[in-house]
């Protein structure tokens, strides 16, 4: 058995094939964790500008690179073992550099709250074993943690719930489209109008409290049925997906809001890449912030140390990435600054940063390549474990080669 | 020879808000080549429900701009797989949505994904490609 490491569910029921050091099959994948098991058609080659070198100096010219840097900064290692996570830690307090992850404009909020314990949380197996009245909110899983419904939340038998799906719960969906996730929800989609979730959430904690729940244009019975719904429900679940964080980005607290009005309610966000609350674990326990630090004499946090803000505000002139694809995932109109400062690359596959990289540094695949631990998105730690020999260096031998070359 | 005068004339722009959402096949298609066919087959293309299709005359497969302050491109129009009531398009996250986002987070460091407005009219340039996306070209 493997644990896939294609979303933060981290299955732990994987079977592969192994033929001539490749992966031929795998068993029990969705098709994410497939596509993340058998890997990229495209490997990265370590090159140092456009001249292929062996990775050695590409570690020896990263560490000059980051030692000579005005303002560094580390991003990514959602895609990295905590073990790495660690390194990058340590590494970024060593060179006085900001460090952030893809969570800074992703789940962070969410996360923080989880950490903070503003937010009541469970575990999934709780889920699976008690859940009766189950929220996807603005989050389709069906597509972003493809198991989710059929391991823990909504189709599989647990202590409590030897009825399934059938008769022992109820499954929600709240969102702007009528997703995958929403058809499953029969008779219990609502579809709320985009940015409406504030006001959807305040219009539920009139219900709750029994005031007529005033939301334009929507069906008011509607929303009192929900209210009914959750009022009866004994293990209750609100998965906060990406749709309600973007939403309610500016007012996340309303969210733990609600949580108190709802007792036998827990929120978990839903986490896409699969140690992202690793990362936020790891940064946490070091400085007190899940992501967006500049380390000095103290480790400071502020939102102008997110990756979005100091490449549009073009305020770092290096830029170490690991495991992670700004310019493929952030908006073109900021990634552009990349193309003006020397960015290091770590990653296994070719990516469209790495194209722009002034050093690349190829990576084995954390859970295929190389083991570790990580960190499930409900806070369970899990143990990754290599199944292929590649000769690839895993992200945590890097980081710490590179540190120890500063 | 008669003068093909459609060349000259604009095709009608309409007024469009977008939201992006993820896909597995996608993703799937991404893990595997984030540079090949089927990566932008399922990125490059706006969904529209039936009723904005029909109101702004576009059919399943036509081409068309869609852009904004921040960027443009050309993407394939496809119908939404669910009946949708209308007024919000749909994109899958990618390179492509990414092209249209703005980098202004209102210093909260998150952009605008999720709320992308922009013009839309039929076109009959290729469909984006990744190489175009890519920052220096
Ligand atoms: S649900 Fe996530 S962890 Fe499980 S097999 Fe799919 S991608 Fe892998």
């Amino acid at each position: 058995m493997v644990t896939c490491t294609g979303c933060a569910l981290l299955c732990d029921d994987i079977e592969v094939i192994v033929e001539a050091g490749r992966i031929k099959e795998t068993k029990n994948t969705c098709l994410r964790g497939a596509g993340r098991i058998k890997g990229c058609v495209n490997r990265l080659v370590p090159s140092i500008g456009e001249q292929r070198v062996d990775v050695g100096n590409c570690i020896e010219k990263a560490a000059e690179i980051l030692k000579n840097a005005e303002s560094p900064m580390l991003f990514g290692f959602d895609n990295s073992t905590s073990g790495a996570q660690v390194k990058a830690v340590q590494l970024a307090n060593k060179l006085d550099a900001i460090i952030d992850d893809t969570s800074s404009f992703c789940q962070g909020i969410m996360v923080e709250k989880v950490l903070r314990q503003e937010f009541r949380t469970c575990s999934l197996d709780d889920i699976r074993n008690k859940a009766d009245v189950i929220i996807y909110w603005g989050s389709d899983a069906q597509d972003s943690q493809p198991r989710h419904l059929s391991r823990f939340s909504y189709f599989p038998r647990g202590e409590e719930r030897q009825r399934g799906y059938e008769e022992d719960r109820t499954a929600i969906a709240i969102d702007v489209r009528e997703s995958n996730t929403a058809k499953i929800c029969k008779g219990h989609f609502y579809r709320i109008p985009l940015k409406g979730d504030r006001r959807f959430i305040l219009a539920l904690m009139d219900a709750l409290s029994g005031r007529v729940p005033k939301f334009d244009g929507y069906d008011v019975q509607k929303i009192l049925e929900l209210s009914g719904i959750l009022k009866k429900a004994k293990f209750g679940a609100i998965f906060a997906g990406i749709g309600l964080t973007y939403s309610i980005k500016d007012d996340a607290g309303i969210l733990a809001d609600l949580g108190r009005m709802l007792p036998n309610f827990h929120i978990m966000p839903m986490i896409g890449h699969y140690n992202m609350r690793g990362f936020n674990e790891n940064l946490f326990r070091e400085t007190g912030f899940v992501n967006s630090v500049k380390f000095g004499s103290e480790p400071v946090h502020d939102n102008r140390y997110s990756i979005a803000e100091t490449l549009r505000e073009k305020s770092i002139d290096v830029l170490l990435v690991a495991g992670s694809d700004p310019l493929l995932s952030l908006p073109r109109s900021i990634a552009k600054s990349l193309a003006g400062m020397q960015v290091v690359c770590i990653d296994p596959c070719v990516t469209l940063t790495s194209k722009i990289s002034a050093v690349n540094i190829p990576a084995a695949v954390s859970g295929v390549e190389c083991g570790g631990t990580a960190v499930r998105m409900d806070g369970k730690k899990v143990e990754l474990s290599a199944c292929v020999e590649s000769g690839f260096l895993g992200d945590e031998e890097i980081l710490g080669r590179i540190m120890e070359a500063v | 020879m008669g003068i093909d005068v459609g060349k000259f004339l604009k095709n009608p722009e309409y007024d469009i808000r977008i939201t992006t959402y993820r896909d597995v096949f996608q993703v799937a298609a991404l893990e595997c080549d984030r540079w090949g066919d089927e990566f932008r087959k399922y990125s490059a293309a706006v969904f529209m429900s039936k009723i904005d299709m029909a109101k702004m005359g576009f059919k399943k497969g036509d081409r068309v701009k869609v852009s904004n302050t921040n960027g443009s491109i050309v993407v394939e129009v496809r119908e939404t797989k669910r009946d949708e009531p209308g007024g919000i398009a749909f994109m899958v996250n990618s390179p492509w949505s990414n092209a249209l986002v703005s980098g202004d987070t209102g210093g909260r460091g998150i952009p605008e994904f999720k709320d992308i407005r922009a013009k839309v009219s039929l076109s009959k340039d290729e469909v984006t490609g990744m190489e175009k996306l890519v920052v220096g070209n």
